[in-house]
């Protein structure tokens, strides 16, 4: 096992942070929801945006020259700038890749966002509805597919969910748990998207979509877009806002593919977490809040048990006891993440994180004493994660 | 006819076109490497296991067990308006790669991970068969 930098463990802190409007925001293009959280990041951080010199960032699949588009519409050239392609887990390499910008002197203030418009493309006419739910990107695969009646992330996600159930007897009353914690804690939220309470059998009642998920199981189509802004530990002293360190990060690739090995029920993120855990120095015991992406019920439970909160096949449990709520064992998703709050590829998780280690939210909204967040990506073909701990600076 | 309610056919890769070949003719056949013995798919011109570009096309027993599978209860595509519930599954043949692939012939409620199945061909039109799977009860 190669061993991770010791020297970027505290190198680098988030030093602003931003979302744009969040759910339902009819007008305005992916591009421009994402300047939104960017230029709130920037005010946030009390900074200029010709401060920025670096920019990571993401939008939908089909976007192509993304971060050029953003630079333009920012008004700033940048030292460093790119565009990333792993799906959900885009975002925390974003992070990764700023903190190694930054240490390797290529960049000194980076900009890490993603956003999106998938509630009004889903929503704006029949025929961008279909075009949607059939070609959700270009990489879709014109045979072993299409053919058998197979489209779509969730039953991508569900085959992983079904696996699990035959092998350690988890239950949908089990994944009920997650989506019910998580919808409570949105309700403390006032920037989420969902403003209904759930109940278990709420959650039982709703439609069944791919077998084992029902609707309440997916995580939301929103406009949506967040933004942080990454720089040096010594800049960030000299900065209005208390810095958020990034103690370590990790990424891991199950590129033999979703369906290959075991990798639908343990998920790349054993591994991507065994190195982000070593980079920061800590185990899953010094955890006090975590922000998992949350794109289906089910990959919450696998992830908690991949990361090492329990043991693989224990998940279940876990959530059913209560550990995810606010006061729990382990509050997670405390914004009501992608399920409750908004879908932002993983970006809101990063935001949440940041957020709940500067310690100003109300009470209701604050994880009490919280030390450490630690902050999942998981996307791509279902194979690309990636991790984030962060800690009070 | 409305072309949105046909069902889609596979566009086959250059390396796929042999499974689809075999597939009309109702046969199973999966590359083998002449290296290492083991089998590959999906199709792709090196081995996955041992790197080597030396294989056959292989027919194999067409009989394997549902590694996983899935209900559509939602209608993603119209042409599959009619099918719901559907199951699609993940089979792993007895040779060892998984296929992705329909089972038929069962409720969908009575498909279980880990249930033998075995392959049958489903003819789409004059020049596409589609290799889907129903339960093998002789192997249960």
């Amino acid at each position: 096992m190669i061993e991770p930098s010791r020297e970027l463990r505290d190198a680098c802190a988030i030093v602003g942070i931003g979302n744009s409007r969040l759910g339902r925001v009819p007008g305005v293009s992916s591009l421009d929801l994402l300047v939104e959280a960017m230029h709130n990041a920037i005010a946030d951080a009390g900074l200029k945006v010709t401060d920025i010199d670096g920019i990571v960032c993401r939008g939908p699949d089909e976007s192509y020259t993304h971060h050029q588009q953003i630079g333009a519409r920012l008004g700033v050239n940048a030292r460093f700038s790119t565009t990333l392609d792993n799906g959900g887990a885009s975002q925390i390499l974003g992070v990764a890749l700023a903190t190694m910008a930054i240490k390797a002197g290529m960049a000194s203030t980076v900009i890490i966002g993603f956003g999106r418009d998938s509630w009004s493309r889903t929503h704006s006419s029949k025929e961008a509805n279909l075009r949607n739910e059939t070609r959700p990107d270009n990489q879709l695969a014109q045979e072993f597919g299409p053919e058998y009646g197979y489209f779509g992330a969730v039953a991508a996600h569900a085959f992983g969910a079904t696996r699990h159930m035959h092998l350690y007897g988890t239950t949908r009353d089990q994944f009920g748990h997650i989506a019910v914690a998580f919808r409570e804690h949105a309700l403390r939220n006032p920037a989420a998207q969902m403003k209904k309470p759930l109940t278990l059998s709420q959650y039982h009642e709703a439609p069944p979509v791919v077998a084992p998920f029902g609707l309440l199981d997916c995580s939301l189509r929103s406009d949506a877009a967040g933004a942080v802004i990454v720089t040096s530990r010594e800049r960030a002293r000299d900065l209005r806002q208390p810095p958020v360190s990034i103690k370590g990060f990790g990424s891991f690739n199950n590129l033999r593919g979703w369906f290959a090995d075991d990798n639908m029920v343990t998920t790349a993120a054993k591994k991507s977490g065994e190195t982000a855990y070593r980079m920061a120095g800590i185990g899953p015991d010094d955890v006090d809040t975590a922000q998992i992406y949350d794109c289906f019920t089910y990959m919450v439970l696998a992830q908690l048990e991949d990361y090492g909160f329990c043991k693989k096949g224990e998940g279940g449990p876990l959530v059913a006891s209560g550990a995810l709520r606010m006061g729990g064992r382990l509050p997670t998703n405390t914004s009501g993440g992608q399920l409750s709050e908004a879908h932002a590829e993983g970006m809101l998780q990063v935001v949440e994180g940041a957020r709940q280690m500067r310690h100003t939210y109300p009470a209701e909204r604050q994880v009490t004493d919280a030390e450490i967040a630690l902050v999942s990506g998981h996307g791509g073909n279902q194979v690309c994660h990636s991790t984030l701990i962060l800690g009070r600076a | 006819m409305n072309d949105t309610s046909e069902k889609p056919l596979p566009h086959p890769a250059p390396e796929s076109l042999h499974f689809w070949q075999a597939a009309r003719e109702h046969r199973l056949e999966i590359q083998r490497c002449n290296a290492c013995g083991q089998f590959w798919f999906p199709p792709a011109l090196s081995c996955p296991h041992c790197q080597a570009t030396d294989f056959v096309w292989a027919p194999v027993s067409g009989r394997g067990k549902v590694f996983s599978f899935v209900t559509y209860h939602r209608v993603y595509h119209p042409a599959f308006a009619k099918e719901v519930p559907y199951v699609v599954a993940l089979v792993e043949l007895d040779e060892g790669p998984r296929l992705l692939t329909n089972i038929i012939g069962v409720a969908p409620d009575k498909v279980a991970c880990d249930m033998p199945v075995k392959v049958v061909f489903d003819d789409c039109n004059e020049s596409v068969s589609v290799p889907k799977f129903t339960p093998n009860d002789a192997a249960a």
